[in-house]
C-alpha cells in the first residue's frame, strides 16, 4: 500500500464504524489469533497452509469477499467454517472474542478486501 | 593467619561443590529456571502480556506434567514447539525464491532461531529428580482437573483417531501428529501422550482459556465422546516408536 493510501484508509476506520482504539485491537487479534493460517497480509498464506487440506480463504480477494455478507463473515468467525457450508479447518472463535470484538474482526476484513467499496459506503449487509 | 588463609581457600574450593550438591529442586527452579518461566502466575491476561512471554508457564506444572518425562526431558531438552513460544515472532512472509508454493501459492515460512535445535539449560540426573519433584508441587489448578477422568472402556486405533484429529476437528493444522507431519503453531502432538498428564489433556483440550486466557488454540468445541477417544488416541499415538519409522 502506498503511504497516502494507507493514511487514507486509516482515516477512514476512524471516521466509519471504529474509533481508533478499535481497529488496533482488532489488528491485534487478528494478528495473534487470524494470521497463523490467513497469512501476514490476509492473503490465507499462513505459516501453517502446508498441514492444511483446504486452503484458508484469501481475504483480501475483493472478488470473493464482496460475495459475502458481514453476517456470513461474522458467522464464520463465531462459530466457524461449517455455520456457513464451509470447511472445519477454519474454527470456531465465540469462546475466545467478545461479540464486539468479533465485530471489530469483520470490520477489520473489509479493509482487507475492499477498501474502494468502504469509501463509496457500499451497505454489506 | 596462616590457617585463615588455608581456610578461606578451602572454602573457595568446596564451596561451589556444597551449593550444587545442596541446592534443592526449589533453589534449582529459583536460581536457573526463573529467569525464563513463569513459576508464579497468573498466565497473561492481554496479547501484550503474551507477547512478553518468553518460555512456557511453569506455575502449574505439577498439574500438567507427567513426572518420569520432566525427569528425561530435563537431561535431554529437544524442541516441543516447532514454531517457538509464540510463532509470530518467527514467521516471514517473504520465503526464498526457490521454495516451491502450495498450489501455486507461496506461505509464510519459519525463520531464524526456531529451525536450530532447541538450545536449553541441561539438569544431571540428579537435579532433574530435584527440580521435577518441586515442578510437581506446582498445583494451583486442582479445580480444573477435578472430576476429568479418563474412560478405560474407550477404544480407539491410531487411524480413527486421527480422523478425528484431521478431518472431525482440524486439529492437524496447527499440530503435529508425527515428526514434520502437520502444522506449526501449536506443540507437537505425537509426544503429548508421554508428556502429559490425561487429566490436563481432557481439561485443556476442552477448555485452553482456562489455563492460558490468550492463548491461539480456539476451544474446538469437542463433543465429550470425542474427547476421550482423542486422548486415549494421543497415549496410544505417544507409545510409537518415530525414530524408527523415519
Ligand atoms: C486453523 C487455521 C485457521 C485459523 C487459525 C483461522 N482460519 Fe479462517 N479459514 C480457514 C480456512 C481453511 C478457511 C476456508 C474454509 C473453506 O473455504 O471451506 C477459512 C475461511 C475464513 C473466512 C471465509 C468464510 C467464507 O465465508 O468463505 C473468514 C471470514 C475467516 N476465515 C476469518 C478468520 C478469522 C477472523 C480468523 C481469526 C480469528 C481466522 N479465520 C482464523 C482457516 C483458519
Ligand atoms: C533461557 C531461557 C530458559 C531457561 C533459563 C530455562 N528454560 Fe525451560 N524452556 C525454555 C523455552 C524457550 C522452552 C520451550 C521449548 C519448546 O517448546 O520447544 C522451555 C521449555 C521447558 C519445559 C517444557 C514446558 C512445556 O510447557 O512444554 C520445561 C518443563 C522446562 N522448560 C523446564 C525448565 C527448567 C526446570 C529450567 C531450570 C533448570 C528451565 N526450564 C530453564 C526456556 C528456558
Ligand atoms: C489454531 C491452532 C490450533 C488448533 C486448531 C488446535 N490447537 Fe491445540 N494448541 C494450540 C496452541 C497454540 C497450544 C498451546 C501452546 C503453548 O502452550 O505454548 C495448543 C495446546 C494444545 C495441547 C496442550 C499441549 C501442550 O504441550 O501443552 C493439546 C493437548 C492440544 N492443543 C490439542 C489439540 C486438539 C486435540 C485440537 C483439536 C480438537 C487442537 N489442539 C486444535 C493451537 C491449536
Amino acid at each position: 500500500m502506498r503511504p497516502t493510501k494507507m493514511m487514507f484508509a486509516a482515516g477512514l476506520l476512524m471516521f466509519l464504524a471504529a474509533p481508533a482504539l478499535h481497529a488496533e485491537e482488532a489488528f491485534l487479534n487478528y494478528k495473534q489469533y487470524c494470521m497463523q493460517c490467513h497469512g501476514m497480509h490476509g492473503k490465507g498464506d499462513g505459516v501453517n497452509v502446508p498441514a492444511m487440506n483446504i486452503l484458508p480463504r484469501d481475504h483480501s480477494d475483493n472478488k470473493y469477499m464482496m460475495s459475502r455478507t458481514n453476517t456470513e463473515i461474522y458467522k464464520a468467525i463465531k462459530f466457524g467454517g461449517p455455520a456457513v457450508s464451509k470447511s472445519v479447518k477454519m474454527p470456531p472463535w465465540d469462546d475466545v472474542f467478545t461479540e464486539d470484538e468479533i465485530r471489530q474482526l469483520v470490520g477489520h476484513i473489509r479493509t482487507l478486501c475492499c477498501e474502494q467499496e468502504l469509501v463509496r459506503g457500499v451497505n454489506f449487509r | 593467619m596462616k590457617r585463615l588463609i588455608l581456610f578461606s581457600l578451602l572454602a573457595v574450593i568446596v564451596s561451589p561443590a556444597l551449593a550444587s550438591a545442596g541446592e534443592d529442586g526449589a533453589a534449582i527452579l529459583k536460581n536457573r529456571c526463573a529467569s525464563c518461566h513463569d513459576l508464579k502466575g497468573p498466565a497473561p491476561q492481554t496479547i501484550r502480556e503474551l507477547w512478553k512471554r518468553d518460555a512456557p508457564d511453569l506455575f502449574y506444572a505439577g498439574n500438567k506434567f507427567r513426572r518420569e518425562w520432566l525427569v528425561e526431558w530435563l537431561q535431554k531438552p529437544v524442541r516441543i514447539r516447532p514454531a517457538g513460544v509464540n510463532y509470530l515472532r518467527n514467521i516471514n512472509s517473504t520465503p526464498p525464491k526457490s521454495q516451491k508454493g502450495k498450489a501455486g501459492r507461496k506461505f509464510d515460512v519459519l525463520w531464524g532461531e526456531v529451525l536450530r535445535p532447541l538450545k536449553h539449560v541441561k539438569l544431571n540426573r540428579a537435579e532433574a529428580e530435584a527440580a521435577a519433584d518441586a515442578l510437581m508441587d506446582l498445583r494451583p489448578h486442582y479445580e480444573l482437573v477435578a472430576g476429568k477422568k479418563l474412560d478405560s472402556k474407550v477404544k480407539v486405533t491410531l487411524d480413527s483417531g486421527e480422523l478425528l484429529i484431521d478431518k472431525v476437528y482440524g486439529c492437524l493444522s496447527c499440530h503435529q501428529i508425527e515428526p514434520g507431519y502437520g502444522g506449526y503453531t501449536g506443540p507437537e502432538l505425537y509426544t503429548a501422550g508421554a508428556r502429559l498428564q490425561p487429566e490436563f489433556l481432557l481439561s485443556y483440550i476442552d477448555r485452553p482459556k482456562n489455563w492460558d486466557p490468550k492463548i491461539w488454540m480456539p476451544n474446538m468445541h469437542v463433543k465429550p465422546d470425542d474427547l476421550q477417544k482423542i486422548v486415549h488416541y494421543l497415549i496410544l499415538l505417544s507409545k510409537e516408536d518415530f525414530d524408527a519409522s523415519n
